[in-house]
């Protein structure tokens, strides 16, 4: 079984997999940098326009974002017990586990979209038609401008998130995995985890720091 | 099973106590400088998940290195690039005179 796994360039599976492992780890190195310039984009701004991003904040919807929170705390704790189960070899419980991460992951992206609406319909898209007026209007704009890269870049991960879930369903449903070799299972519930991580620290950024007065 | 549940079921329910710390804290009236320190738990959070759900000190190889570095280079990043904007000092530009 777990010869089947390994590749000609590996000499064993356990270096094969730790292979896999740091290539994900060296992945998500890199876009924490690239979710680090948009982190410094926030805190310039908010230096330079401290009352601006105080009064875009109170028009974001708490209620929606605190929602998604929870729902990606337990789309990260469904994923890792559904990895517990693998590693004793019960793959019914892991598919069962990946099906709800997929469908709490759909939920986020659909609770997104609805926020998404409520935003527009309330003008909070930066430009000419901009909901907002008044001295503190521009910074207010540029937290909105904040908002819309990091929500849609967030959710673009998400989307790919969902797609690497459904492929693990896929590939465990035709019992490609075993408590001997599971590894694809761990390099995408690291990713998985990765992107609540990067909500984590968005759902303070967006929804609380600017709230209390 | 409760083998597997229960241990991340805790981290579960510590992650959704230090959401609920960050929630509450949102509607003090505390001025807006408390609102950077909403970010602690969220740091904490990060760190949970980190070593629970991605199992960063248990992956092989370089993994725990790569994690280091990341976290490494991105205090680099705001570091150095927020020291020259904030320490910075604005003086208003003089009129100029033409001849």
């Amino acid at each position: 079984m777990s010869g089947a796994h390994l590749h000609f360039q590996y000499e064993s599976l356990e270096h094969q997999s730790d292979t896999a492992l740091d290539g994900m780890w060296l992945f998500l190195a890199q876009e924490v940098l690239f979710f680090g310039g948009l982190f410094f984009a926030w805190l310039l701004c908010r230096h330079f326009h401290p009352l601006g991003f105080h009064r875009a904040t109170q028009q974001t919807d708490l209620l929606i974002g605190s929602i998604n929170t929870v729902v990606l705390i337990t789309s990260s704790a469904v994923y890792t017990i559904g990895l517990g189960f693998i590693r004793i070899d019960d793959r019914r419980r892991l598919v069962q586990c990946c099906v709800v991460t997929a469908l709490l992951g759909c939920a986020f992206l659909v609770l997104k979209a609805l926020e998404w609406k409520v935003d527009l319909h309330e003008h909070m898209n930066p430009g000419v038609y901009f909901g907002l007026t008044g001295a503190d209007a521009g910074g207010a704009q540029l937290f909105w401008v904040f908002y819309w890269v990091a929500t849609v870049l967030h959710a673009v991960h998400m989307a790919v998130g969902i797609g690497l879930v459904a492929w693990v369903v896929h590939r465990a449903r035709k019992g490609a995995y075993s408590a001997v070799w599971h590894t694809p299972v761990e390099v995408v519930g690291i990713y998985w985890s990765f992107v609540d991580v990067i909500w984590l620290v968005l759902y303070p950024l967006i929804y609380l720091v600017g709230r209390p007065g | 099973m409760m083998r597997i549940v229960r241990p991340i079921a805790f981290v579960w329910l510590a992650l959704a106590l230090l959401m609920a710390l960050e929630l509450g804290g949102a509607f003090l009236h505390a001025g807006h400088v408390f609102g950077g320190f909403l970010l602690v738990p969220a740091g904490v959070m990060v760190l949970l998940v980190g070593f629970f759900f991605m199992r960063v000190q248990r992956s092989g190889g370089l993994a725990p290195f790569f994690a280091l570095a990341a976290l490494f280079w991105l205090l680099v990043l705001l570091g150095l690039d927020s020291m020259d904007a904030m320490t910075r000092t604005d003086y208003p530009v003089q009129a100029t005179e033409y001849p």
